[in-house]
This record gives structure tokens, sequence and C-alpha cells, in this order.
């Protein structure tokens, strides 16, 4: 019987823990683990607010969390959710979880990065860029600068891309597909790869494969492409369609979001914390971390090897809306094309 | 006391099913999911889990037969390490795999897992090869070595069987290993991709809808696996009439010791061995040596992840202690009744194993996330009884084999003498099989440091241990994920070997 006395009284021990003081804000955080903690131990620090930040993992890409808050629905835990994209924070807002804000710090951020009605505001974002390999000077041709190079087969066989199921490559097709259609979307994949090109998992993952040296080139974002450079390998990026003709398509530009949550239960820790994460200082200080978000704040100045949109580069013009709209009927099509 | 444990197994095990269990049972759903698509997925998962099973057959059983049957300098040192490998990380183990040779797509994959669990065969064949009988045992050897062999072989098939299945059941539901060896190389797909790509979707349990065909594949494997104990059950005998070990000496010790050391190299030392290289690996055009980038990347994992170290061992060792407490209970009761009771019981007790742990995290949600139940539902109370009730299978196989080597006779006649039905099974069952009964405890702790897709879900269990992993390991961080894993391993080893260094020193001080 003693062991049993033992478990039990240990038990006992872990319940009374279960009486812990609340947190003073919930926080539903998609960005990742490393690179949002210290920004929140900081935000702590400031604000004198205890938060209790509920992660999630990558491989889930922000779905784990969304998927979360809606199940948590009818007893909401969460006051705010950052999510380091935008079309899974406006499914959330379509769903009706979550509720108007105004913060005065996100006044520096451009008008489409703004929720015409409140729910969501963008900022610090990655881009869609082409990383390649330096060390193969003879080769520079096949790095594409354009979506229609990955059809041309030469192009394709040294390159990948991850396959469009989840993150930032789904939503970036699922944009494309509004232009192109669904179908010729479709038709965009099957000829790619019949051309040679090769799908991994995941932008990172194609990443470490072409700063190894199997490719020559992959199709990734920003902070993976920075990584790789950082890390002391022999490769660059190339920001894609930002082509001579009359209107270049551009390149993909995916922000980070916060949104209120419906009936949260802090309401003046979260609209201190919307006002501190959409501040010209958290931009900053994003830009400067080793995933180099682009700054969308016009008074905050890139660090060198951050590109800035419409200085540096063409950024994509997207509606928002209608991408998010059809992201889940896509990601079923891409996942019956790409997952057998 | 077999209240107690019902209750617990019911909310820790049970509750969170409900909400899954309805698209679970709705076996006309079984048209819809499957097509053309998802049965070639299906039987990728198929030969890749029935081929990672017989590897973790093979070299677990190679491991037990070298290091049971026979003594010889170093054989009972080679016998405490046959679990150490259950406590790496698979996703650790497939990276040092992939790291040392460069092995991708499929067949990495179920070597991997064949690597990963071959300690469940294999300590299933150690317990039944130190029950053989010494009478056929003795009759054996004297027909000559072919026949004592053969022998051996043949007590160790059932229980090698058994443990395959297990190995099947985990290899099955993994997604992580095969999407990792897909990143790597070739990209393939298993079914747990379909079930995981569900998962993402707005319906929160399709996921569990699509894992209908898996989920039914593995109770089928399974109930062969039970039926099958039930088979091997005759076959035993009682501790003191079992065989001894046979000393071995010249050659053939040797010859054994380097084989035993060669299977704990291949399945332990040299997957650790590469991870510590990887902590201080960096690209052509870094200047920073080897030991500096590793000091720092160990660094970081003590000073970033231990946090979440703690909070991880918190509540798996709590689910640990809920184990230690009912797995007895039902491993008892997994040795007496009918047959019929005794196979349904085990499939009960293994539902939550077979349902997509996301499944479970979110029908946690649904049940427990209520007003009433706000410290609860954020305490680590809640994770560890998921935990416990996810992994409980595990740890109730392993000791019911294990309290089989107890005579029921000594339990009999305690029973008639009045004894109580908790000191009859503690003292009388289990007393004996302490060393085991902490194992099946480790075990769950073991598979809860492990666990992500329902921790995540979970207020206090999502800033785990396995959550920085994953994370760190998406986001390119090798150094760290390297350093992070192996700090996440001496946790899990040290306080086995210590235990186990602590009961050979109390062994060897007896007269």
């Amino acid at each position: 019987m003693r062991p049993l006395f033992h478990a039990a009284t240990l038990c006992l021990l872990a319940l009374s823990a279960a009486c812990s003081r609340p947190a003073d804000l919930v926080l539903y955080c998609s960005l990742d683990q490393d690179l949002s903690e210290p920004l929140i131990a900081r935000f702590e620090e400031q604000s004198g607010y205890r938060v209790d930040t509920q992660f999630d993992v990558e491989r889930n890409k922000t779905v784990g969390l969304v998927n979360r808050i809606l199940q948590e629905a009818k007893n909401p835990r969460a006051d705010v959710y950052w999510n380091n994209e935008l079309a899974q924070t406006i499914r959330l807002v379509e769903e009706g979880v979550t509720e108007p804000f105004a913060a005065r710090s996100a006044e520096g951020i451009p008008a489409e990065f703004h929720d015409p009605n409140g729910h969501w505001v963008g900022f610090a974002a990655r881009a869609r860029v082409i990383l390649y390999r330096t060390d193969r000077p003879d080769e520079m041709h096949l790095v594409p600068q354009r979506l229609e190079d990955f059809l041309r087969p030469e192009v394709a066989a040294v390159g990948a891309m991850a396959a469009p199921l989840t993150g930032t490559t789904l939503t970036n097709y699922s944009i494309l597909a509004d232009a192109w259609g669904d179908e010729q979307t479709i038709t965009w994949f099957e000829q790619a790869r019949e051309a040679g090109l090769s799908f991994g998992s995941g932008n990172a993952d194609v990443m470490r494969r072409t700063r190894n040296g199997d490719f020559l080139w992959c199709f990734t974002d920003t902070d993976d492409a920075a990584k790789a450079m950082d890390a002391g390998y022999s490769v660059a990026q190339r920001y894609l369609e930002q082509g001579t003709e009359a209107a270049p398509l551009g390149t993909l530009l995916i922000p980070n979001s916060v949104c209120r949550v419906a009936s949260g239960k802090n309401q003046e820790a979260a609209q201190a914390f919307l006002e501190y994460v959409l501040s010209a200082e958290t931009e900053q200080f994003l830009a400067r971390s080793v995933s180099r978000q682009i700054p969308l704040h016009a008074s905050v100045t890139a660090p060198p090897g951050v590109g800035k949109p419409g200085e540096d580069f063409l950024p994509m013009e997207v509606d928002w809306t209608s991408a998010a709209a059809g992201i889940q009927q896509r990601a079923a099509a891409f996942q019956e094309l790409f997952v057998r | 006391m077999r209240v107690l444990a019902t209750v617990v197994t019911l909310i820790a095990a049970w509750l969170p099913l409900m909400p899954v269990l309805a698209p679970l049972i709705d076996l006309p759903k079984l048209a819809d999911v499957l097509d053309a698509r998802t049965a070639g997925l299906l039987w990728q998962s198929l030969w890749m889990s029935a081929g990672s099973a017989l590897g973790a057959i093979l070299l677990g059983g190679s491991f037990a037969l070298l290091t049971v049957p026979f003594v010889f300098p170093g054989s009972g040192f080679l016998k405490l390490c046959l679990p150490l490998p259950l406590f790496l990380p698979p996703l650790m183990t497939a990276q040092a795999w992939f790291g040392l040779t460069g092995m991708s797509g499929p067949w990495a994959t179920v070597f991997t897992f064949a690597v990963c669990y071959a300690p469940l065969p294999g300590l299933l064949v150690a317990r039944a090869l130190s029950l053989r009988p010494a009478s056929s045992s003795a009759s054996a050897e004297l027909l000559g070595p072919g026949f004592a062999r053969g022998e051996l072989l043949r007590l160790s098939i059932l229980p090698a069987i058994t443990g395959g299945a297990l190995v099947f059941l985990l290899a099955a539901a993994d997604f992580a290993v095969p999407d990792y060896f897909a990143t790597v190389g070739e990209l393939f797909h298993v079914y747990a991709a379909e079930i995981f790509g569900h998962s993402r979707s707005d319906d929160a349990f399709a996921g569990a809808t699509a894992s209908l065909p898996l989920v039914l594949l593995c109770l089928l494997v399974l109930a062969g696996a039970v039926v099958l104990r039930e088979k091997q059950r005759v076959q035993e005998v009682d501790a003191k009439d079992a065989a001894g070990p046979r000393l071995l000496g010249g050659r053939a010790s040797t010859l054994a010791l380097s084989l035993g050391l060669a299977l704990l190299t291949l399945l332990f030392l040299l997957p650790l061995g590469r991870i510590l290289w990887e902590t201080g690996m960096q690209g052509p055009e870094s200047t920073r040596s080897w030991m500096e980038v590793s000091g720092q990347a160990f660094q970081d994992a003590v000073t970033r992840g231990r946090g979440d170290i703690l909070r991880t061992l918190g509540y798996s060792g709590l689910a640990g202690l809920i184990c230690l407490a009912i797995a007895p209970i039902w491993a008892h009761a997994l040795l007496q009744g009918s047959r019929r009771r005794r196979i349904l019981l085990t499939i009960g007790l293994a539902l939550p194993l077979l349902v997509p742990s996301v499944a479970m995290g979110f029908g946690a949600i649904v049940v427990f996330n209520q007003p009433w139940l706000d410290g609860f539902y954020r305490s680590i109370f809640l994770p560890a009884l998921l935990v416990a009730g996810r992994f409980l299978p595990l740890a109730v196989i392993l000791l019911a084999e294990r309290m089989a080597r107890v005579s029921a006779t000594g339990e009999e006649a305690a029973a008639l003498s009045g004894m109580s039905y908790a000191r009859r099974l503690f003292r009388i069952r289990l007393a004996p099989q302490r060393g085991a009964w902490l194992l099946a405890g480790g075990l769950v702790l073991a598979f809860g440091m492990r666990e992500l897709d329902f921790a995540i879900l979970l207020p206090a269990a999502n800033r785990s241990a396995a959550v920085r992993y994953y994370n760190a390991l998406h986001f390119s961080r090798d150094n760290f994920v390297a350093a992070y894993g192996i700090v996440m391993a001496l946790i899990l080893f040290l306080p086995w070997v210590l235990a186990a260094a602590w009961g050979n020193l109390r062994q060897g001080r007896r007269p």
C-alpha cells in the first residue's frame, strides 16, 4: 500500500499546484518560439503583466493553435493571437471568434496590412525568395527569375521547393490560384513535376538540401535563406518576378498578424500587448533577429541584408480575404496531388 | 482499488476519446475514406511498419538471445543496456543515421524504427528465455548444441511476435520520422501523413475520421498479438523451475561479447555519438571551432530549454507515478479471468494508443475545457493524466508479462488466509518484480517526454521539451537540436543507469 500512498500524495500536490494564480494575459503565438520569447519577456518586464504564452509547432503551420481557438470558443482561453502569417488569422475572423481593436502604435504600418474592420493588423513580414548556391557560377543561368522558369527542364532539374501542403508555400499558391485559376495551378504543378522539379516537405528542408549542395536553388522564405547565409554556407537570395515588363507580378510578402480573441478575459493586458507588438521597436528587433523579418513601419530602417518592399524589391499585390477563403479547399486539392 | 483504477483510466484514457469515437465507429465512412490513393498510402504504412517490426525482432531478439541464456564477461552490463534505445527520441535517431550514412526514403524509416523499438521485442524475449523450463532445456542440451539453439529460438518466437506487434503500432502511427526522411531525400508519404493533413483542416476531428483504416489495421494486428500471447501463456513455468544461464568460456565468450558490443553500438552508441558530433557542426565558411559551437549549443540547451524540460519531467513523472499505481492492477486483471475477457481488456486499454494523438488532444479540450474545471484544465494534472492514459497499455503489457513469472499458488494461499487484495497484489505478485515495475513507470515517463501532438494542445504541457525540440529542428537550429536532444536523453538515462548500477552493487554485496 505504501507506493500507492506515495503516488496519491504526489497527485494531491499536483492538484494543489493547479490552484495557482492565472496569468494576466494568455497569448497564443505561432511565431518561432526562440524568436518571440525574448520579445514577450521584455513586454513582461516593461508592463509588469505576467504572460502565459502557448506556442505552436512549426510543422502544424499555425493550424494547431487556430483549431484550438475554434475548439475553445465556448470558453475562450486566449486573449491575443499572434500568427506568423495572415491567411489563418482571416479564417478566425470569418469564424467570428475575434473582435476589433485599435492600436496607435500600428499607425506607421501601410493601410494594406490593416483589416478594414479592425480585426487584424499585419507587421514584420517574410518574402518568398530563391535561395541559390554561389559556388557554381557557371550555372547561374539555371537560377530562375520568374515562376515560368520553374517549368524549364534544365532549370527544374537542379531546383526544389516545398510541396504546397502547408505554411507559406500553401498561402503562396493559394494566392496564385486566385490569379491563375485552380485548374491552371494544378496543371502548373504537374508540368513542374514532369520538368524534373523536386518537392520537399518544408521550406527549411529544401533550404537545408540546397545549402548542403543537393540542389542549385530552392524556392523558400527569407527567414530560412537568412539562416543558411548566417551559418556560413555559400548561398545568396534572389527576389522572383521583378522583371522589366509593364506589370511584373512581384514577390509575395507574408506578414505576421495579430488579432484579439472575442470574449478574452484580460482586455487591459491584451490592449497593452497589441500596442507593444505592433510598435516600430518590435519590428526593429525582428529585423535584426536571425530570421531577418522585413519591417513594414515606414520609420524602421532595414538592417543590411534585409530588403525593403517597394525600394529593394517589388511586392506582389494580394487580396488576402479571397486567398484565405480558398485556402482550405486548395489545401485539400494539393493533398490529393502530392500525398500519394 | 479496482474501482480506483477504472475511474482513473476512464478519466485519463477513455473520456478524452469520447468525441473521437463517433467517427471511429462509423464503419460505413470507411468506404468514403478509402480510395486508390489512400489505399496506396495504407499499403505503404503496412509494409513499412511490418518491416520495422521484423527489424526490431531481429535486433532486439538477437540481443536477448545473446545476453539472457548465456553468461560471459560483460553480459550483465549488456542486459542492463537493452532498454536504453527506447529512451532516445526516434527523430533524434533518424537525424543521427542520416548524418552517419546519408540514408533516406522508406527503408531508412524502417531501419530507424527497428533500431529505436528493438528493446520492445527484446525485453519480451528476454523474459521468455529466463522462464524456459529447466527440464526441456537440459534435454535439448543433451541432444546437442543444434537442439539447444532450436529450443531457444522456439521459445523466442511468440514473445518476439508480441513485441513486434507493439512496434508495428508505434511505427504505423508515427508521422515525424517518415516526414524527416522524406525531407532529406526523395519525397514519400505514409498513411499518418493523410491523418496529419486532415488534422489541419477546419474540422478538428477530421483526422480521427481519416484514421479509421489505420485504426482498424492496428486493431487487427493487436488482436492477433493478444491471441498469440494467450497461446504463449501455457508454455510458461514458475521461476523456481526455470533453467539458469550457461557459462561461456574461451573463444565463445569473446565472440559473444563482441557481438553484444556490436549490437549495443548499432542500437545506441553510434546514434548518440553522431548527435554529440552534430552539436558543433558548422558550414565550411564558418570561422568558429567545433568546441566553441558545441559549448554554445549546450549552454543554449540548458539556459533556454531548462524550464521546458523541468515542466515536461513534472507531468511525465506524474504520469509515470499514476501508471505505477494503476498498471499493476490492470496487469493483475490481465492474468486472471477468461481468455475472451483478457483479450477485450487488452484492446480496451490499448485504444488510446491506436487513436491519433492530436484527436485525443482535441477530445480533451472538448471534455475538460469547462468553466468549472478551470484550475484543473490549466494544471499539469491534465497532461499527466492524458500521458498516463495513452501509454498505460505499454506499462500494463510489460508488467503483466513480468508478473506472470510469480507463482499464482502463493497468491491463492494468501487469499485463502484472508490477505487483502492490495497486499496480495503489491507484496506477493509485484514485490519480486520491482525492477519491471519501475521500468514500466520509466517507459511512461520516457514516452511522455517525447509526446508532441496532444501535449501542444494542453495549456500546462504546451511549453514542453518536445515542442522546443521540434520547433528548433524545423527552424534549422541544428546545433541546438543536437545538444537539447542529448540533454533530454541524459535526463532519461541517468536514473536508469544509476538504478541499474545500484542494483548490481547490492547484488554483488550479497553473500
